[in-house]
């Protein structure tokens, strides 16, 4: 543990190592140290400690217990022998991993994890129609199952992918590895054989997929791209996954916006280099651009809750994407536009709008 | 002397106990372990106590009548500090260790609570190369509210700048947020609130059972029928007709559903009938296919829209722009 645990957090873990001990008896002292995230050092002292408390008047030991040639030998058990209930922190965490895991592809209720879950729910104190108090709600789609068994069976598939930094669709062959959940969408890990890289794909922008019966080896490299800081490289959408690897990316150039309390989502749903709150509620935030046609897109959907403060280069980008776009709305007159909405389904202010 | 040493003691000695003790009968007991002023020894005991608390310890409280009246003593309810047995079979076990293997939270700690919570079910965490995982996020008043659920307590957090007091009914994690659905005091009416908006801690207000849980409640329905969000289940009455161009078709066919395409061109493009009653909402989504949509209609929702870009325009021209 790389921070100096507090007295509590030692406590903690004392009265999960004690029952956890009586019940085996005899450990090797290793395993102890590999089970507890812990220096063999820090074992025996803790251990140590363990046997020196007691009860009044202190004469009596509340756990006889000894290290020994390497072994940790638990003699007659007396007081802890029961682990300490699940305190909230810990009751939360195995309830939403469980409820979580039970939408992930391959999992059903009447599985051992459906059963395990139940138990474990009971003994947090939910009652059995009160599976409804914490909802993990992860959306998986048909194509996240797809993606998930041809990962397993090392598959390529050929698609179609928007990307959505370039606004452009183009055609890929990738060998998926790893799909996951992360900040409400579906990704994929995958070997992209165009680049030759790993990279991060977002599943609800697979246009379409194709299996090639080209079949690749197990993965090189399984602790690559498993969601939040893999380290993956290129301007993919890569950039909406791994927040760590891409503010890293310094190569990318900056912009600084000014939010009104509308378009915070902003600040959401991207990576920022910085934030700054304005006595008005306004957040000014840097963050990096991926292309120009991704920020375009970021300022029409935030509209005038957005302004760019820097560069100045960018100052008008919105107002320019907005005059483009305006072509398509041109200002009729009321009736025709009226007429125009009627039976015929609005094609005539359409077509007076197209310019292609 | 170790801190963990005295705090040992206090636990086995509040856990042996078979009556009520009192401060002063404590302090007799643990010896030279407190200080002697009084007024130290409460300090320190305070500090205890609340660490107890803080791992779990459920230090019970009453106030004594009869030759000792209006003091607090203290034990332990052994029912209530030990984990039940959770007699889990040797699959179930397995299946539990991959699951919280396969869900990690967004701090990526490398000792979460979920980790030492397995160790007292006697599990370990297993790191297996599993082709599918989630990444939960974390916030530190999520256990509080779960437990606050739970034992059906009042909870008051600040909450727009506006303190609130809220009958939690259920936590709901969706689009990668976590949710908070329960009655607002204030309001009087069921509300929904984004937890890593809440400003500030959550406070759990006593007593347990402070109100009923309504019968059959479900935090996925509840949710979607506060029509804020513009998304793709949207029950509004009202829509808008939008013509997605071919390029974007696939995908936007299949985000909103089959069942919203009233047109299909021969060069591809789609049109479509999306909810719009949120209409900020759907400004921004629409806006967001760039040049790849068009609203296409009723009038008023097209000029929304039209507006939304002649805004930005605007203010360009009044700065001097292009």
């Amino acid at each position: 543990m790389s921070a100096r645990p507090n007295a509590e957090s030692r406590l903690s873990r004392l009265l999960v190592m004690l029952p956890w001990l009586m019940e085996r008896g005899e450990v090797p002292l290793d395993e102890v140290a590999r089970t507890f995230s812990m220096s063999r050092a820090a074992v025996v002292k803790e251990l140590e400690l363990a046997s020196m408390c007691g009860l009044p008047p202190f004469v009596d030991e509340l756990i006889d217990v000894f290290v020994d040639d390497e072994m940790v030998v638990v003699g007659v058990p007396r007081l802890f022998t029961k682990p300490l209930r699940l305190n909230a922190p810990e009751g939360f965490a195995l309830l939403t991993a469980g409820r979580a895991a039970m939408q992930l592809p391959g999992a059903d209720a009447d599985s051992p994890l459906g059963r395990g879950l139940a138990k474990l729910a009971a003994a947090l104190g939910e009652s059995a129609d009160d599976d409804s108090t914490l909802v993990v709600d992860l959306a998986p789609t048909a194509m996240v199952d797809e993606f998930v068994e041809a990962a397993g069976r090392r598959e390529r598939l050929s698609m179609r992918y928007w990307t959505a930094t370039r606004d452009e669709v183009s055609e890929r062959e990738v060998t998926p590895r790893r799909v996951f959940h992360e900040r409400g969408d579906w990704f994929v890990s995958a070997d992209d054989h165009r680049s030759g890289e790993r990279r991060t794909f977002r599943l609800d922008r697979v246009e379409t997929f194709a299996r090639t019966a080209t079949f690749d080896p197990p993965d090189s490299d399984p602790g690559a791209g498993s969601g939040a800081g893999t380290s993956t490289s290129g301007a993919d959408e890569a950039a909406a996954v791994s927040s760590v690897s891409w503010s890293a990316d310094g190569s990318l150039p900056r912009v600084t916006v000014r939010l009104q309390p509308g378009a915070r989502w902003v600040v959401e749903q991207y990576p920022v280099d910085a934030v700054m709150e304005g006595a008005d509620g306004s957040l000014d935030a840097t963050l990096a651009v991926s292309s120009e046609r991704w920020l375009q897109r970021l300022l029409l959907r935030a509209g005038t809750d957005a302004e760019v403060l820097a560069p100045p280069e960018w100052v008008n980008l919105g107002a320019v994407a907005a005059r483009r776009l305006l072509n398509r709305y041109p200002e009729v007159p009321r009736a025709a536009n009226r007429e125009a909405a009627g039976a015929d389904g609005g094609s005539t202010a359409r077509r007076a709008g197209r310019r292609r | 002397m170790d801190r963990v040493e005295r705090l040992t003691n206090l636990l086995a000695l509040l856990l042996e106990t078979t009556q009520p003790m009192t401060l002063v009968e404590i302090a007799g007991e643990m010896g030279d372990q407190y200080p002697p002023t009084l007024a130290n020894l409460r300090a320190n005991f305070e500090r205890d106590k609340a660490a107890l608390r803080e791992i779990g310890v459920p230090i019970e409280t009453t106030v004594l009548i009869g030759d000792h009246a209006g003091m607090s003593a203290y034990w332990i309810d052994r029912q209530r500090y030990e984990l039940s047995d959770l007699d889990l079979d040797p699959a179930e076990t397995r299946a539990l260790q991959m699951a919280f293997a396969a869900v990690r939270s967004s701090s990526g700690a490398a000792i979460t609570a979920g980790e030492e919570a397995l160790w007292k079910l006697g599990t370990e965490r297993v790191d297996a190369g599993l082709a599918v995982t989630a990444v939960v996020p974390e916030l530190p008043s999520l256990p509080t509210l779960r437990d606050a659920i739970a034992r059906r307590a009042t909870v008051a957090f600040r909450y727009h700048d506006r303190d609130r007091l809220v009958d939690p009914f259920g936590l709901l994690l969706r689009d990668g947020f976590w949710y908070v659905l329960g009655r607002d005091h204030g309001h009087d009416e069921q509300r929904t609130y984004r937890v890593d908006r809440v400003q500030g801690s959550v406070a759990v207000r006593e007593p347990d059972g402070a109100f009923e849980r309504p019968a059959g409640f479900d935090p996925r329905t509840a949710f979607s029928s506060e029509a804020k969000h513009f998304g793709v289940v949207g029950e509004d009455a009202r829509t808008a007709r939008v013509r997605v161009s071919a390029e974007r078709a696939v995908i936007v066919e299949r985000g909103v559903g089959v069942d919203r395409v009233v047109h299909r061109a021969s060069d591809g493009s789609i049109d479509i009938d999306v909810p719009c009653a949120n209409i900020g909402a759907f400004g921004s989504w629409v806006l967001g296919l760039m040049d790849h949509a068009e609203v296409l209609g009723p009038p008023d929702v097209r000029d929304a829209v039209r507006a939304r870009l002649q805004a930005l325009v605007d203010r360009a021209d009044r700065a001097g722009g292009p």
